[in-house]
C-alpha cells in the first residue's frame, strides 16, 4: 500500500469513528454514564442523521418529510424560491456580502498601504490613529455599524470590511515599506519615472506581501458577514444559526456550521489557486 | 596626481564623457564622521575603458554611485558631457550594472531585458526585436521565458547586463558586476563584456578589486587608497584589442604590469585590514 493510501485510510477511519461517537455515544448513557462524556448531549451537538435530515429539508431536497424533491422539480423551485428557511439563499446572501467586504476590505487596505507606506511623512502622521483604531477589537463595532447602516447587505458588509482592511493594511504597508531599495533604484537608473517606479517595482513586489494576507483575509470577511448577522439580519447563514439557536434546534445549527466550513474551504483554495499564478515567479510556485 | 589621472596621448583627441573634480564624500556614522572619498579627481574620455581599483572601503563605489546620481557628493563636482549631474536626476545617457542581482524577480528574463525600453514607451514590436537580439547575444536564447529565480548566477548577470546594455547607453557605470560570480564564469563574462564593448566602444566606468579583471579589460587602471579613498596611481593598460581574456594573462608583459600594480595595490590592503 502506498503511504498516501494509507493516510487517506487513516482520516477515512478517523472520520468514521467520530461520526459513530456523534450519532451512538448518547444512546450508551443511561448504561454506563461514567464513560459518554455531556459532550455527546444531542440537545447541544445533535446528531448525524439529524443534521442530515435537517440539511435536506433547508436545502429543499425534502421540503416535506418522506418526500424528495429533485433539484429541477416543482417541489423544489417551489421550495427554493422562498426567502425563509432556504439554505441556498442563505448561503447566496452570505457569500455575497462576504465578497463585497473581502474586495473592498482588500482594495482599500492595499491603496492605504501603499499610500503610507511609501510615503513617510504620511505614515508618522498617521501612526497613533492607526494603533488606536487597530487596538479596538473590530467585532465590537459591529453592533454600531448595524445601527448606522441597517439590518440590510450594507451592514454585513461594512462589518466585514472594518476587519478586513487592517489585516490587509497591515501587511500592505509592510511589504511597501520592505521593498529592496536596489530595485527602486536599478528601475531609476533604467529611466523610470516615480509613476513608472510604483506601477512596476513599489506594486509588484508587495503583491508578494498582499497575497500572504488574503488567505487569513477571506477568512475575516465571512467572520465580520457572520457576526453581522448574528446581531441583526434578515437572512444569511448567521441567521439561521441565530434562528435554530432560538428554537433549541441544534441539528439547524450544524447544518450551518458546516456550509461555512465547506464555503470557508472553497474561499481558501480559490484564493490559493489564484495566488500560486499570480506569483508563479516565486520558487515555490514554480513547477506547479 | 592630478595628471597621472588624465587619458593617454592617443585618446587626447577624444572629448571627455565624465569630469570629476575634486570630489569627496564624508558619512555620519554613529556620531562620528567618516570621509569616504577625498578629493578625487579624474576623466574618462570617449571610447575609454577605465577601471577604479582599491581595496573594499577605498570609496571606489561611492565614487561610481555618485557619478550614477544616487548619492550626493559632499563636494567636489561631477560633469557628464560637460553638464554638472544632479543627485536623483538620471542622466539618460548613463547606463549602470549592479554587483548584486537587481533583475525583477516577477519579470521573465525578456521582460526584464526589455524593461528600459517598455519605460521609454517603444512599441512591442521593436521591443521583441530588440530584446531578441540582446538574448542571442549573450546565449540566453531558450530562456526568455524563464524567471530569475530558476537561472544561474552568470545567466542572471548575462540578463542583468543586457537590460542596461539594451537601451544603449554610451556611458556605461558598473560597480564589481561581476564580483559574485564564481572564477570559471566570471572569465566567460569578461570575453561577453570585451566582445560587446570591442563593437560598441561604450565609455566604461568599472569598479573592482579583481587586479586580474582590470588588466583584462581595461585601457587605464585608477587605484584607490584605502580609507579615506584617494587616488594613490594611475596605470595604462597597453595590450593590444581584441584582447582574449585567458590567453593575455600568459605574456610576461602581463605578469610585469601585474606584478607592478599588485605591490602597489597589496600596501593599500594592508592599510585596509589594519583600520
Amino acid at each position: 500500500m502506498s503511504r498516501p493510501l494509507s493516510t487517506l485510510a487513516w482520516q477515512v477511519a478517523i472520520v468514521a469513528v467520530l461520526l459513530a461517537l456523534w450519532q451512538w455515544a448518547w444512546s450508551l448513557k443511561p448504561y454506563a454514564p461514567w464513560a459518554v462524556p455531556d459532550l455527546f448531549d444531542p440537545y447541544f451537538v445533535s446528531r448525524p442523521s439529524e443534521i442530515f435530515e435537517q440539511f435536506l429539508r433547508l436545502s429543499c431536497l425534502q421540503p416535506k418529510p418522506g418526500e424528495l424533491a429533485m433539484p429541477g422539480g416543482t417541489a423544489f423551485s417551489a421550495c427554493t424560491a422562498r426567502y425563509e428557511n432556504n439554505l441556498w439563499f442563505a448561503t447566496f446572501v452570505t457569500l455575497r456580502n462576504t465578497f463585497f467586504g473581502f474586495l473592498t476590505g482588500v482594495t482599500s487596505g492595499v491603496v492605504l498601504g501603499l499610500l503610507l507606506g511609501r510615503s513617510p511623512r504620511l505614515a508618522e502622521i498617521a501612526s497613533p490613529f492607526v494603533t488606536a483604531v487597530n487596538s479596538i477589537p473590530r467585532i465590537a463595532l459591529a453592533p454600531i455599524i448595524i445601527l448606522a447602516f441597517g439590518i440590510g447587505d450594507a451592514s454585513k458588509i461594512a462589518t466585514s470590511w472594518i476587519v478586513v482592511v487592517f489585516l490587509v493594511f497591515f501587511n500592505t504597508f509592510e511589504g511597501a515599506r520592505s521593498v529592496d531599495p536596489d530595485y527602486v533604484n536599478a528601475s531609476r537608473l533604467l529611466g523610470a519615472s516615480e509613476w513608472q517606479i510604483t506601477r512596476t517595482v513599489i506594486i509588484p513586489s508587495t503583491m508578494a506581501w498582499v497575497f500572504a494576507s488574503l488567505t487569513p483575509a477571506v477568512s475575516f470577511a465571512l467572520i465580520g458577514v457572520i457576526v453581522g448577522e448574528f446581531i441583526g439580519a434578515e437572512f444569511g447563514i448567521g441567521r439561521l444559526i441565530i434562528e435554530s439557536e432560538a428554537r433549541g434546534e441544534a441539528a439547524g445549527m450544524m447544518v450551518a456550521v458546516f456550509v461555512l466550513m465547506i464555503v470557508g474551504i472553497a474561499l481558501s483554495a480559490g484564493i490559493q489557486r489564484m495566488q500560486s499564478y499570480l506569483l508563479r515567479w516565486q520558487p515555490r510556485h514554480q513547477g506547479r | 596626481m592630478l595628471a597621472l589621472a588624465e587619458p593617454p596621448a592617443q585618446a587626447a583627441l577624444a572629448p571627455v564623457r565624465v569630469d570629476v573634480r575634486g570630489l569627496s564624500k564624508s558619512f555620519a556614522l554613529h556620531g562620528r564622521r567618516i570621509d569616504a572619498v577625498e578629493d578625487v579627481s579624474f576623466t574618462v574620455r570617449q571610447g575609454e575603458f577605465v577601471s577604479l581599483l582599491g581595496p573594499s572601503g577605498s570609496g571606489k563605489s561611492t565614487v561610481l554611485n555618485m557619478i550614477a546620481t544616487l548619492l550626493a557628493p559632499t563636494g567636489g563636482s561631477i560633469l557628464i558631457d560637460g553638464k554638472a549631474v544632479v543627485p536623483g536626476r538620471t542622466t539618460p545617457q548613463v547606463g549602470y550594472v549592479y554587483q548584486k542581482d537587481t533583475l525583477f524577480p516577477w519579470r521573465t528574463v525578456a521582460d526584464n531585458i526589455g524593461y528600459g525600453l517598455e519605460l521609454a514607451g517603444l512599441s512591442k514590436a521593436e521591443r521583441h526585436e530588440r530584446v531578441a537580439r540582446a538574448v542571442a547575444r549573450v546565449g540566453l536564447t531558450g530562456f526568455e521565458a524563464a524567471y530569475p529565480a530558476s537561472l544561474s548566477g552568470g545567466m542572471r548577470q548575462r540578463a542583468s547586463l543586457m537590460r542596461t546594455l539594451v537601451r544603449e547607453p554610451e556611458i556605461l557605470l558598473m560597480d564589481e558586476p561581476f564580483g559574485a560570480l564564481d572564477t570559471h564564469t566570471k572569465l566567460d563574462m569578461h570575453d561577453v563584456l570585451l566582445k560587446i564593448w570591442e563593437r560598441e566602444k561604450q565609455t566604461v566606468l568599472f569598479v573592482t578589486h579583481d587586479l586580474g579583471e582590470a588588466l583584462t579589460l581595461s585601457d587605464r587602471i585608477i587605484l584607490f587608497s584605502a580609507r579615506p579613498g584617494r587616488i594613490k596611481d594611475c596605470f595604462e593598460v597597453p595590450f593590444p584589442r581584441p584582447r582574449d581574456g585567458v590567453a593575455m594573462r600568459e605574456t610576461p608583459e602581463y605578469a610585469a604590469l601585474f606584478s607592478r600594480i599588485w605591490h602597489a595595490l597589496g600596501e593599500e590592503f594592508k592599510k585596509a585590514r589594519k583600520s
